[in-house]
């Protein structure tokens, strides 16, 4: 999937929000958008996602299955988790599988009323419904804001996997939980452009740990570690 | 799309805003068909009924197309694409319209007429409520969200579109959707006679408005 050269502002006479921006991004890539608030993370995300049209250049190859987790999930609509689930699934013509639902720890959610979640809960079902379906292209907007720290680690082990598969994952990450995906790419969002940005090399000597666990969980726990980029031997 | 429509439908009816255009409908149909309609007025009550329940068809459609969150309508999108998004809504609108016109072409035969309209004039009456159910819907179309986000220039922009409907109608066939001229073909026992002009007009004018929505869509989504 190409952006190249896209420039893009809500209306004429607007500041341009992206001036000649260009991403080029494999199969498999996982980006991790950053960039100061206000500066069109969002924006950017909805022109990879077909939500908006550039004003100038072109987006190509974009994958046909497009999985899209809004900043802000939208609860206020009169269905349950589950109710609002199987509808989705069912415009997607897809099954949302129930694993999916119980590692992103929303299993206790699925009768609630989608105005009653916290804002975190509601969250997960944004993240749940755009992860339904195996997409080519996952757009995640501030997919970890307001996740508990279960759910943040297994959302990194998915985007791992999705991307493994060949599904291009792109995700504004305030938080950097994504570094924890191996692979992930940083880009930077700022003054109209996109930039690739360094990767960030933190100053923390390594460690090791022992960790005594059923013989039955090891191999789930060491293929958990593993995709959050820990050795595991 | 037939999912997204159902999800579209049973996310209206579960807000209870569908209690709205439903309230409409009975008070129009209670002052229509209060005081009986005599044998052979069948055919006016229904021309008056089309015409005025257009602008209650019109409100049903805007607050069945309003009724999802902006952010559900943007992740419609990525799931079925643009087109099937925008054509599944208005589908939706069009079964809600549609049903509300069977019920006000039914209820008068069980409340309102003193005899049983033939076969003639109840297709004729039917028919009026399919042309109304076009230009209601494309009004309301044309008054949601996405066109004009503020709810009091929607709302003002609604009454008063179906107000110059009426005006522009009094005028000429082509002016506008023709409600005046088919209310007065009815009257007069013209509406045979008339009957082409008055669909291809409503019909273009439902056409013209139902682009006009589409193309906004394009742009803004």
């Amino acid at each position: 999937m190409r952006a190249t050269n896209v420039s893009f502002r809500y209306r004429r006479g607007d500041p341009w929000v992206l001036s000649g921006a260009s991403l080029d991004l494999a199969r498999g890539a996982v980006a991790e958008i950053t960039g100061p608030n206000g500066t069109g993370k969002s924006t950017l995300l909805r022109l990879l996602a077909g939500l908006l049209r550039p004003v100038k250049g072109r987006i190509e190859e974009r994958p046909a299955v497009i999985g899209y987790a809004p900043e802000r999930f939208p609860s206020a609509q009169p269905f349950t988790v589950a109710a609002y689930l199987r509808h989705m699934a069912a415009v997607r013509r897809v099954v949302v599988p129930e694993e999916l639902t119980a590692r992103l720890g929303m299993d206790h959610l699925l009768g609630q009323m989608l105005p009653d979640l916290s804002k975190g809960s509601a969250h997960k079902v944004g993240l749940a419904q755009a992860l339904a379906g195996e997409p080519g292209l996952l757009i995640l907007d501030e997919p970890f804001a307001g996740l508990d720290a279960t759910a943040r680690a297994e959302l990194s082990v998915i985007v791992a996997e999705i991307a493994a598969r060949g599904g291009i994952v792109v995700a504004s990450d305030h938080q950097g939980d994504l570094r924890a995906v191996p692979g992930v790419t940083r880009y930077e969002v700022r003054d109209g452009k996109i930039t690739e940005a360094a990767p960030v090399f933190e100053d923390d000597p390594l460690t090791t740990l022992t960790i005594k666990l059923p013989r039955s969980k090891a191999d789930v726990l060491a293929a958990r570690l593993r995709a959050e980029g820990h050795e595991v031997s | 799309m037939i999912p997204l429509v159902s999800f579209r439908l049973s996310g209206y009816v579960r807000s209870h805003r569908i209690f709205q255009p439903v309230l409409g409908l009975l008070a129009v149909l209670s002052i229509l068909y209060a005081t009986g309609v005599p044998a052979g007025g069948e055919l006016p009550s229904y021309s008056d009924s089309a015409g005025i329940l257009m602008l209650v068809f019109a409100w049903a459609a805007r607050g069945l197309l309003d009724t999802e969150p902006d952010e559900q309508r943007l992740i419609a999108i990525t799931a079925v694409g643009r087109r099937r998004e925008l054509v599944a809504g208005l589908l939706a609108a069009l079964l809600l319209t549609a049903a509300l016109a069977l019920v006000a072409v039914l209820f008068p035969l069980f409340a309102g007429f003193a005899e049983t309209p033939g076969a003639a004039d109840l297709g004729y009456g039917a028919g009026l409520h399919v042309l109304a159910v076009l230009a209601g819907t494309t009004l309301g179309a044309l008054t949601s969200r996405p066109v004009l986000a503020s709810p009091a220039a929607s709302a003002a922009v609604l009454v008063g579109g179906y107000l110059a409907i009426l005006l522009l109608s009094s005028a000429s066939p082509w002016a506008s959707v023709p409600v005046l001229d088919w209310m007065n073909a009815a009257h007069h026992h013209e509406l045979p006679d008339r009957l082409v002009v008055i669909v291809a007009s409503a019909l273009a004018w439902s056409a013209a408005g139902l682009a006009g929505y589409a193309a906004v869509r394009q742009v803004r989504g």
